[in-house]
């Protein structure tokens, strides 16, 4: 029964708990993936209500309409081109302002709304009292107070929804800006009017005033004397005001949100500082601030490498266990061989991989962005990192990274621009992760001395500085700035959390394990046709003559790509002793630490990079890190063996 | 008299009166640099004629902690070195 379908949207700021509606809304029937083409993340849930099938899609958290983020085009691009049926718009009655600000934009976008006053606790209890009967009607649009962590409210959202999707065709009437304003959209409308383009032609001529790169372009493209006009009457708004027209119909929108805000909320402001301002101050504390995050941090990596390193033993102990019963069935012959060595043992290598560090890694991100503290590591960071040419939230991913690189490309997403998230990414894959850092201990560290170990780690965060510095530079687009919100804390609604955390890893193991296995199999299949000794010897200009390190070594990081600690493992196997100081000098030891740290992200990182930004960028960013670490490893040979 | 936001003290209070170029006063290129983050500082409610108070800064001369509008925002020095608030003093 196609006619009973539904789709419904939620839109709204971050940190508004919408994807705890998200959550209370769909339960377990959810899927997420990636808006096509894009690097957005794109969460979708059915629910049955009533006789009702209804899709939820849930929007990416934003507080505007503009060009500003993918998110923000992606969301108004949703809304005014495929038009779903409605749109949710969770607000925070504790900010309530700014909130409706996003809410004024999703009425120009002419789209059936109905608005969900969420967080009516924490309203509460900042002794803000709200009239959402009152908000009803000055915005024209249904008004349900809910508390989503909790589920109330939910219920009547949903029957408001359905109610207003079957009294489907009313749009939600206008509101007025200033009158030499509002003119002036109504003669460029009308012009709009004429043409044929996707979006209200009220919403369009808006845009058009406020200068809305996409929609100059657009509009260009298809009548150039519209653009030519919305120019003149925007420099006739800009005259009057004396500012520029995209700042006098911002001012507006928030002037009309201040107004109805003032009209329907009433403050009585608590006596006492609440706790959650307490802590507030304490975490981003110019003394203080600083030893909480890092016993913060310490702690994560601490308890997530203790149940990572369990589990992942105590996972492959029992995986590899299964091995006889996999060569009772297929033998030990090539196709054995193949089955066992290439698919299942790449598949105990990604699930001894995702398992215990990715979603570990996961959650304790979702925990943090969801309780606030993220926001509050990003203010301290800020200044730190700018000098990688990043911003204070790029140190999140960052710091995953040092656990392992594929949660930290895939928590790049909570960087804004593309631009930013590739920059991200890119210093993610520089940072050495867990198993890179087991090279390092087990190979230099042990056998050179533990100076030298440091002395690696040191080069590598000078590479990271410098080599982000240079992307920085070259890399198209404006600069990276800080500008987020910090929302109060707040505790973290475990279920969500769990569910966010789950459904990611789901969207992970689905994307990398085919690619992971894949790569596995083609490496058993060189081996069984012996080919590793030849590509040894077709690599020895390489590995021999340019980084003087033993011919074997190719192989080994051949491996690598794989997991990188397999680099260290195949060496030991290869040289049938795991006393690298027999074979290798300290010379030696060094340049291939160097390079088995830099030449390339392992199989997985790359999954979670194609993931993110697509084949082609993945190919610049391993590339050129191969190419980097041959660079640097020739020349660090040369300049230790001297 | 007229500051930029990050000359504010901490705990102090202006009122926007514009927001300018990372250079000097006065409004930003149109589609140039710093287009798209005036855009985004006034979509935050850092619109002419608010007001708005610095709660503290970041050391090392770090982002600055803003209350604007009811909520707390994060905004980088150099933008804060973009807004021109008046001040009493």
């Amino acid at each position: 029964m196609t006619e009973n379908k539904f789709r419904v949207a939620l839109a709204g700021n971050a940190n508004v708990g919408k994807s705890v509606v998200f959550n209370q809304l769909t339960g377990l029937h959810q899927h997420i993936g990636n808006w096509p083409g894009k690097t957005v993340e794109k969460a979708e849930g059915t629910l049955h209500f009533k006789d009702y099938s209804i899709d939820i899609i849930d929007l990416p958290g934003i507080y505007s309409l503009s060009t500003f983020s993918l998110e923000e085009l992606i969301s108004r691009e949703y809304i005014a081109v495929e038009r779903p049926d409605l749109v949710i718009n969770i607000v925070d009655a504790s900010l309530l302002e700014r909130n409706m600000f996003f809410t004024l934009q999703l009425i120009e976008l002419e789209t059936p709304i109905v608005m969900a006053l969420n967080q009516m606790d924490m309203a509460k209890r900042k002794g803000i009292k709200i009239d959402h009967e009152k908000l009803e009607k000055l915005l024209g649009i249904p008004v349900i107070p809910t508390v989503a962590v909790s589920g109330t409210g939910i219920y009547e959202l949903l029957e408001k929804a359905v109610e207003t999707i079957e009294k489907r065709g009313k749009k939600p009437s206008q509101m007025n800006y200033g009158e030499e304003v509002e003119e002036r959209i109504g003669a460029l409308s009308e012009l709009v009017q004429k043409i044929h383009y996707p979006y209200p032609s009220r919403w369009t001529a808006i845009k058009l005033l406020e200068k809305d790169e996409q929609v100059d372009r657009e509009i260009n493209k298809i009548d150039p004397e519209i653009l030519h006009a919305s120019e003149n009457l925007a420099k006739e708004i800009e005259e009057i005001h004396g500012h520029s027209c995209s700042t006098v119909i911002t001012s507006e929108r928030y002037e009309i949100a201040s107004r109805i805000t003032r009209e329907v909320q009433e403050v009585t402001p608590p006596t006492k500082p609440p706790t959650r301002e307490r802590i507030h101050t304490l975490t981003t504390h110019k003394i203080f601030g600083y030893p909480i995050m890092a016993v913060t941090v310490l702690l994560i990596f601490y308890s997530i490498f203790t149940f990572g390193d369990y589990t992942s033993g105590l996972l492959g102990d029992s995986l590899f266990g299964l091995k006889p019963i996999f060569e009772g069935i297929f033998g030990t012959g090539v196709v054995g061989k193949l089955v066992w060595g290439g698919i299942i043992e790449g598949i105990i290598g990604g699930v001894t991989v995702a398992l215990p560090y990715i979603l570990p890694f996961y959650f304790v991100l979702y925990f943090l962005e969801d309780s606030g503290y993220l926001s509050r590591i990003a203010f301290l960071m800020d200044k730190f990192m700018h000098k990688i040419g990043l911003h204070g939230k790029a140190f999140i991913p960052v710091m995953l990274g040092f656990g392992c690189n594929v949660p930290g490309c895939l928590g790049c997403r909570i960087m804004e621009t593309t631009r930013e998230r590739l920059l991200a990414a890119f210093v993610v894959t520089l940072v050495p992760c867990a198993a890179t850092t087991v090279i390092i201990l087990g190979l230099v560290g042990r056998f050179v001395g533990f100076q030298w170990a440091l002395a690696l780690y040191v080069v590598d965060l000078l590479i990271i500085f410098i080599l982000g510095r240079i992307a920085f530079k070259t890399l198209p687009g404006e600069p990276t700035a800080l500008i987020m919100e910090m929302s109060d804390y707040r505790v973290p609604h475990m279920k969500t959390v769990l569910k966010q955390t789950w459904f990611r890893l789901m969207d992970f193991i689905t994307m990398a394990f085919p690619l992971i296995i894949v790569g596995s199999l083609v490496i058993k299949m060189v081996e069984i046709l012996n080919l590793l000794e030849p590509i040894a010897s077709i690599l020895s200009p390489v590995t021999v003559t340019w980084l003087g390190l033993p011919a074997i070594t190719g192989i080994t990081l051949i491996f690598g790509v794989l997991r990188k600690e397999l680099t260290l493992i195949m060496l030991a196997t290869l040289f049938g002793t795991a006393n690298f100081a027999e074979k290798m000098t300290s010379v030696q030891m060094i340049v291939f630490t160097l390079v088995a740290m830099l030449y390339i992200p392992c199989i997985a990182t790359i999954a979670a990079l194609i993931r993110e930004f697509g084949w082609k960028k993945t190919y610049i960013i391993t590339v050129s890190e191969i190419l980097l670490a041959l660079l640097l490893g020739g020349i660090t040979f040369r300049l230790l063996s001297f | 008299m007229e500051l930029r936001l990050s000359d504010l003290r901490d705990g102090e209070s202006g009122v926007v009166i514009s927001i300018g170029t990372s250079r000097g006063r006065g409004d930003a290129d149109r589609v140039g640099r710093g287009w798209g983050f005036r855009k985004r500082l006034e979509d935050m409610g850092l619109t002419p004629g608010t007001e708005v108070t610095v709660v503290r800064s970041a050391p090392f001369s770090g982002p600055l902690e803003i209350y604007v509008r009811g909520s707390r925002l994060a905004i980088g020095r150099r933008m804060a070195e973009r807004i021109f608030v008046e001040v009493k003093r």
